[in-house]
């Protein structure tokens, strides 16, 4: 059978994108040496690092921050990410297509540069907002230096996650339990609570969890954040350790082995949650998305809309704009925040005079499109075989695929680095190598968004095509990867995003010709110019945007084909 | 956290045996011959730990005078730095020809991954400044007292002026001390030229801490602090720019970090890299870097001085290196507890 073969060849490359680089990190953390450098041979195993992680009352400070700043963060995601998604999809509020589009914009900004742009809105002594509250006479001022000001601005930024999940759930989902329902007799707010909502929990199971291991590995927006008020999570505290000199990689490498296990009872939990339940809606039936007809409501969350849109989009793209055009951000007072003679090109001149400028652009296009279409390709199989077939070991390869959500970014950087240069071939110094890793990175992120498209597919779609004669592979072609579009394209934009994003462990693989946008970012940020930052932040913005434009096209295409499918 | 030492003691002998070669003085960046074998490799590969704008600068300069040498650079946080030129070492890939570091403890550990140079004006350096005879001070940095201009209105003008009460409540903006090379050389400073309390004193003001320098130097712009100890490079393009700062070097001393340069054993152009270290190291390339990059340097006779800089009355610091290795782990504990910095 071909069967043992195809799970046989997905679990050698994982093995090679997972196990081979995890191997490593974990010979990192339990004994003194650089594999490479030192080569196996000298492997002096020792639990010092862990002894030392574990006792070390600074990581239970920086644990027990990095919970609270994200189990805060996944709480705000998940109510502004459901309520979005549902007014979105399921409601006749205005300019539904603008809003859907504009919310979606806080996922396309690198978490350094929300972290820098809401600190130069909620600086408590020099934050923007502060300084209007200041002219207006009024008492009140922001503080996001500080544990609450982490939550929101995580909150705000990974909502987006949580929308894309629940909504293309929403989308998809047969409308004819909530009419049941109403025909009941019960209300609108019943409805939305006892049958949409649970109807949709894998969705928002899978965007929460998604999100709150996401906000775990993020660095940029508690260094920007959190560092000016001494306050720690587990990123920052990898991130000194590898900066430190000499750096400790190996304590590195056992922080990350814990952020791993965290991580893993998540993963764990979610599955127990879900285990043994039928999550499918989709079915082989017509149906038409329904929208909720609220009346004069419709204004109201038109302005919930509006308002979330404001603190996300506009107000940070201001600051960056300001930031971007301004030649320095000081401010004596409110009105010099009008004196046109502050403002100029300066900034975007010189990093357009910078040659990698350029250089970096073109390199992240590239590693994005071959990061997005192979880890696309390979999410899809997984995603397939996992949820779709009964094979054995598609347990293993379920597990494999879900393990490096939970290594950050910088970890992963160096045990890439570590696995992959001594590989014959020159992969090293290539585009490819970028590549690689953010699809090894990456599979978890794609595969649970694929996923969740694939549990609400019903398998009587499927039989009826093996019922007329169709194989396995033409059953796909014509039943699943239609149907599975909006979410295939959804995976692949995200990964896309993430891949343009990506910066920790881009930092260890690039070469002077493979430069990525994200280095370059980083650059501009550790050489404290916030102008340059900004305005190479505004570059990165719109290309993206353009690219968000072109999918939404693309998706709202495959809506249209999946309702003419059923 | 306690660190590995780092070959103590070496440097010291490694100064003292510092051969000088007998080159004309006729051309300040090498020979002939050197010149064309360079033109015909035609490109290096710089990797550096300093910012990649400076360094960019720096290059534009060199292709003045050198149009057909292309220079690519790779541009990584010190630690990290180090991390990967260990790793492509061993692999066989080092990638770089010049590699430019600012931790002359950490580059002294890998002095074997580099080849024997010295540039044709090797006499005219300090000695202090040299950690090995493979390794040159190509940058030179020091420490000095910036303030917002638009926030302060009595600037302080000395080290101990840093103490004055009035600066107290987060006015002060500090890199941590376990940062990197550059900052330790600092408190080192504090501690043994300004006083034992000197910390303890300042530490009860109330300090704003910052992980690095560059953000520190933004925050002081934006007006986020008012005043802080700050490298002079830093800050210097901001000032020209027209900031609302200004920076002052204190007669109790300058501290000053010399880089620890190097050409690497697997260098493929060996003869660019050389061209471009000479160069670098000439009284042209060091003019260069102290007008316009606001860097210090490690020649015994400057062929230029910093704004602000009276030779007369400043004096720059350099840390005894066996002094700089010995003492940082245990001072920088203290330095954390001192300042409440939780590592």
């Amino acid at each position: 059978m071909a069967a043992p073969l195809w799970v046989g060849a997905l679990l050698i490359l994982l093995a090679f994108l997972v196990i081979y680089p995890l191997l490593m990190l974990f010979f990192g953390a339990i004994s003194d040496s650089n594999p490479v450098i030192d080569g196996f041979g000298k492997f002096n195993p020792s639990l010092t690092h862990f002894i030392a992680v574990l006792g070390n009352e600074n990581v239970h400070l920086a644990f027990f921050n990095a919970l609270v700043a994200c189990g805060g963060g996944t709480i705000l995601a998940v109510v502004i990410g459901l309520a979005f998604s549902w007014i979105v999809v399921r409601t006749n509020t205005p300019f539904k297509g603008f809003i859907a589009g504009a919310s979606m914009i806080p996922l396309f900004v690198p978490p350094l540069v929300a972290g820098v742009a809401w600190s130069i809105l909620g600086s408590p002594k020099t934050g923007l907002l502060n300084t209007a509250l200041k002219w207006m006479g009024i008492d009140f001022r922001f503080d996001f230096y500080s544990m609450s000001g982490l939550i929101l601005v995580f909150g705000f930024y990974y909502a987006p996650y949580v929308y894309m999940f629940t909504a293309s759930a929403l989308r998809n989902m047969d409308p004819s339990l909530e009419e049941a329902s109403e025909v009941s007799g019960a209300s609108a707010f019943t409805t939305i609570f006892t049958i949409t909502f649970p109807l949709i929990a894998p969705a928002i199971l899978a965007g929460s969890l998604l999100s709150f291991v996401v906000m775990l590995g993020i660095y940029g927006v508690p260094a920007a954040l959190g560092a000016p008020a001494n306050i720690s999570v587990l990123t920052t505290y990898i991130f000194k350790l590898t900066a430190w000199a000499p750096p400790l990689y190996n304590t590195a490498a056992a922080v990350a082995i814990l952020l791993m296990f965290v991580t893993a009872i998540l993963v764990w939990a979610q599955q127990k949650v879900l285990s043994g339940k039928s999550f499918a809606t989709v079915a082989g039936k017509a149906f038409r998305p329904r929208s909720l007809n609220l009346g004069p409501w419709r204004w109201f969350t038109f302005g919930l809309a509006l308002i979330y849109l404001f603190i996300v989009v506009v107000l940070p793209t201001i600051a960056l704009v300001i930031a971007g055009f301004r030649r320095f951000l000081f401010f004596k007072d409110f009105g010099a925040l009008f004196d046109m003679k502050a403002y100029s090109w300066v900034h975007f001149n010189s990093i357009f005079d910078n040659p990698l400028t350029m250089t970096s652009i073109w390199n992240t296009m590239k590693v994005g499109v071959i990061t997005a279409l192979v880890g696309g390709a390979l999410a899809f199989a997984i995603g397939y075989t996992v949820n779709r077939t009964q094979v054995g070991g598609r347990r293993s390869i379920d597990l494999l695929s879900t393990i490096p959500v939970a290594i950050p970014g910088l970890v992963v950087g160096v045990a890439y680095l570590w696995a992959w240069i001594g590989l014959p071939g020159g992969l090293y110094g290539t585009i490819w190598i970028l590549a690689l890793a953010f699809v090894a990175r990456f599979i978890p992120d794609t595969v649970k968004a694929l996923s969740t498209s694939f549990m609400q597919i019903h398998k009587e779609l499927e039989e009826a095509a093996w019922v007329c004669g169709r194989g396995l592979l033409g059953t796909i072609w014509t039943v699943m990867l239609p149907l599975a579009r909006p979410g295939i394209v959804a995976s692949m934009t995200l990964l896309f995003v993430l891949a343009v994003r990506e910066l920790g462990s881009s930092l260890f693989l690039y070469t002077s010709d493979t430069t990525v946008m994200a280095v370059l970012l980083l650059d501009y940020y550790e050489g404290g110019n916030i102008g340059k930052t900004a305005a190479f932040s505004l570059v990165q913005t719109v290309i993206l945007a353009v690219l968000l434009g072109f999918t939404t096209w693309l998706s709202r295409g495959a809506a249209e084909g999946t309702a003419r499918a059923g | 956290m306690k660190r590995r030492t780092v070959l103590a003691g070496m440097a010291g002998t490694a100064a003292a045996g510092l051969a000088l070669p007998a080159q004309s003085q006729q051309d300040p960046f090498g020979s002939k011959e050197l010149i064309a074998a360079a033109e015909k490799e035609g490109g290096l590969t710089l990797y550096t730990a300093d910012f990649a704008e400076t360094q960019q600068e720096v290059i534009k300069e060199f292709n003045k005078r050198f149009p057909k040498i292309k220079v690519a650079m790779v541009r990584a946080p010190g630690g990290q730095l180090i991390t990967r030129i260990k790793t492509e070492a061993a692999a066989d890939k080092l990638g770089a020809d010049v590699v430019n570091h600012s931790d002359r403890g950490l580059m002294l550990e890998l002095v074997d991954l580099f080849q024997d140079y010295s540039p044709p004006n090797a006499a005219d350096y300090r000695p202090d400044a040299l950690v090995s005879p493979k390794l040159w001070p190509g940058v030179t940095l020091g420490w000095a007292i910036a303030y917002n201009t638009q926030l302060v209105k009595n600037a302080p003008k000395t080290w101990m002026d840093l103490l004055k009460p009035e600066y107290k409540g987060k006015q002060i903006g500090q890199v941590i001390g376990p940062s990197g090379g550059t900052t330790w050389t600092r408190i080192m400073f504090e501690r043994q030229v300004l006083g034992e309390d000197y910390w303890k004193r300042q530490a009860e003001l109330g300090i704003a801490l910052y992980p690095s320098g560059a953000p520190l130097s933004d925050a002081l712009v934006r007006g986020e602090v008012s005043i802080a100890p700050l490298l002079y490079n830093i800050i210097y393009t901001k000032i020209v720019d027209g900031a609302p700062a200004e920076a002052i070097f204190a007669p109790e001393g300058v501290p000053i970090i010399p880089y620890a340069d190097g050409i690497t054993k697997a260098s493929k152009n060996p003869n660019a890299a050389r061209l471009f270290m000479n160069w670098r190291l000439s009284k042209e390339g060091q003019t260069f870097m102290i007008n316009k990059l606001g860097n210090i340097t490690s020649l015994k006779d400057p062929p230029a001085y910093p704004k602000g800089w009276d030779p007369k009355v400043i004096k720059v610091w350099v840390p005894k290196f066996d002094e700089f290795d010995k003492l940082r782990g245990a001072w920088l504990e203290e330095w954390n507890k001192t300042y409440g910095y939780r590592q």
